[in-house]
């Protein structure tokens, strides 16, 4: 159960980012100040409790009282490639930080050979689509017909895609004009059904807010004080 | 009548704020029945898996969202968790990535209804915490290797639970050591990293599922396809599809009604808008 405290903080904050759809002004913007500051604090305390503490300074403090094994004191050798990172910000030492960039590049580097080809190979695998109906266990039926509709709609789309984007032939001439067209607007609906999916999001932002503002604060704080 | 139609496209944007306020809020206030139930293939996929999972084995949940996408990850989140807790599915939660406050989220969702069903903690269900695996979203991301060590030796990287309470004395965590004890990885963010997909089933086999937040969602369809994921629960309609499966209607019932009063009232503004346009047009081309 929250409390009615949490609630109503709750409310003004919601209210004072909702009022900016009126016109701006200083609540919204004191709101907008107190959420930036308060995820700040939030995240440096979460960060030293949940991962700089138990990972890196317990081990060395342990390691140091002789509560745990000697080996956790190494976790101090961290500190100098750690501190690099805060080279960059200085333009005399700026390469310094080079050193553990580099690393951490070369690291990622190799780490995404293996990975891309994980997860790209078994979609060349699913790009083959069966275009022929009748091959279909069960036969021929408006299922299995459809479905190959359905691939063969997949297959134009992406074949016109990638020829829109393959920029070392000239796709403006007769015969790779139309195909490019196609690729085109195989592109564009795509683009339309993200930004549909975006204004779901925006939506749902919305509802949640809302939700709470009429659930949460209206019936259960407001309406129950005169129903009872 | 085309002068005052021209005015339909100078509507003051606050008036169509109001409108749309007012209408979605109508759900909340006054009961409107939905239409039959259904579930898409993606959100059945992922409930067919859970539905598959036999008992010597658990479901490990990454809960990796926190208030800011709460907005669709709460619901779908729920209603994942609730189903584990009817099935009797044992679960672990992880928060593997940069969501410090994600267990904290987590742990209020789930112990609610781990109550209700009788779910104890430690023995049904454990939440193992924070794991700091920096940026997601790319490829050679260190998450990718922050999920490997997991998969290989879960008690390497999880000492102990979010709690503090040491591993070895939660009764769930005697019987769960690798991924050779996870029945399927389910991750529910705004954003669901691949590295997921890339070690959990490429590398060992096990079913990945995803919840992720509508815009998210385009990115993820080819992974579905070639059956690298073995299901996916999009936004709330997703998470009212799988309350459908569950039999429970809850939280992403109510948001989805409420998203369909919004979604035609978006509708009905575009055509107001394109009328006027339309009688703009016409108008000008007559005085001309």
């Amino acid at each position: 159960m929250t409390h009615p405290l949490t609630i109503w903080v709750g409310v003004i904050a919601t209210l004072g980012v909702f009022s900016y759809l009126y016109k701006n002004n200083t609540l919204y913007r004191l709101v907008q100040h107190a959420a930036l500051g308060a995820t700040i604090g939030y995240t440096i305390v979460l960060t030293w409790t949940q991962a700089l503490w138990p990972n890196w300074a317990k081990p060395i403090v342990q390691a140091l009282d002789g509560t745990s094994d000697w080996t956790g004191a190494l976790w101090l050798l961290a500190l100098a490639p750690g501190c690099l990172w805060y080279f960059q910000l200085s333009k005399k030492y700026f390469w310094l930080s080079t050193f553990i960039t580099s690393f951490f590049v070369g690291v990622a580097a190799g780490y995404a050979f293996k990975a891309t080809l994980i997860l790209i190979m078994p979609q060349i695998g699913a790009s083959f689509k069966n275009l022929d109906p009748i091959s279909i266990p069960g036969g021929l039926s408006w299922d299995s017909f459809f479905g190959c509709l359905s691939n063969l709609v997949f297959l134009v789309a992406m074949f016109t895609t990638l020829l829109y984007f393959f920029f070392s032939i000239n796709t403006s001439n007769r015969v790779l004009r139309v195909p490019a067209r196609v690729g085109r607007i195989s592109l564009m609906v795509c683009l339309g059904g993200m930004f549909g999916a975006t204004v779901m999001t925006r939506m749902a932002y919305l509802l949640e807010r809302l939700r709470f503002l009429y659930m949460d604060w209206l019936r259960d704080q407001i309406i129950a004080i005169f129903t009872g | 009548m085309a002068r005052w139609l021209a005015k339909l496209q100078h509507i003051d944007r606050r008036w169509l704020y109001l409108a749309t306020f007012v209408l979605v809020l109508v759900p909340f206030i006054v009961k409107v029945p939905m239409p039959p139930g259904r579930a898409s293939p993606t959100t059945r996929g992922i409930y067919e898996t859970i539905e598959s999972c036999p008992p010597d084995k658990v479901v490990l949940v990454d809960s990796s969202w926190h208030h800011g996408s709460a907005a669709e990850n709460y619901s779908q989140f729920e209603a994942v968790i609730r189903h584990l807790c009817l099935r009797r599915v044992k679960f672990v939660v992880t928060s593997v990535g940069i969501e410090p406050i994600a267990p904290e989220v987590a742990q209020k969702v789930i112990e609610p209804i781990a109550d209700e069903a009788g779910y104890v903690y430690g023995r049904d269900w454990v939440n193992a915490g924070y794991l700091a695996a920096g940026a997601p979203g790319a490829a050679a991301s260190p998450l990718g290797i922050i999920i490997e060590g997991v998969c290989r030796d879960f008690h390497k990287f999880y000492p102990s639970d979010t709690h503090g309470t040491p591993m070895e004395k939660l009764p769930l965590m005697a019987n769960v050591h690798s991924i050779e004890d996870v029945h399927m990885a389910f991750c529910v963010t705004y954003c669901p990293d691949p590295n997921w997909i890339q070690v959990v089933q490429g590398q060992f086999g096990v079913p990945v599922g995803f919840a992720c937040m509508t815009i998210m969602a385009p990115q993820y369809y080819p992974y579905i396809d070639s059956g690298q994921l073995c299901g996916m629960i999009i936004g709330n309609t997703g998470a009212a599809e799988y309350e459908y499966l569950v039999d429970y209607p809850a939280r992403g019932t109510d948001l989805t009604m409420a998203s369909s009063f919004g979604n035609c009232c978006i509708i009905l503004a575009a055509i107001i808008g394109n009328i006027g346009l339309w009688a703009g047009r016409k108008e000008r081309k007559a005085e001309s």
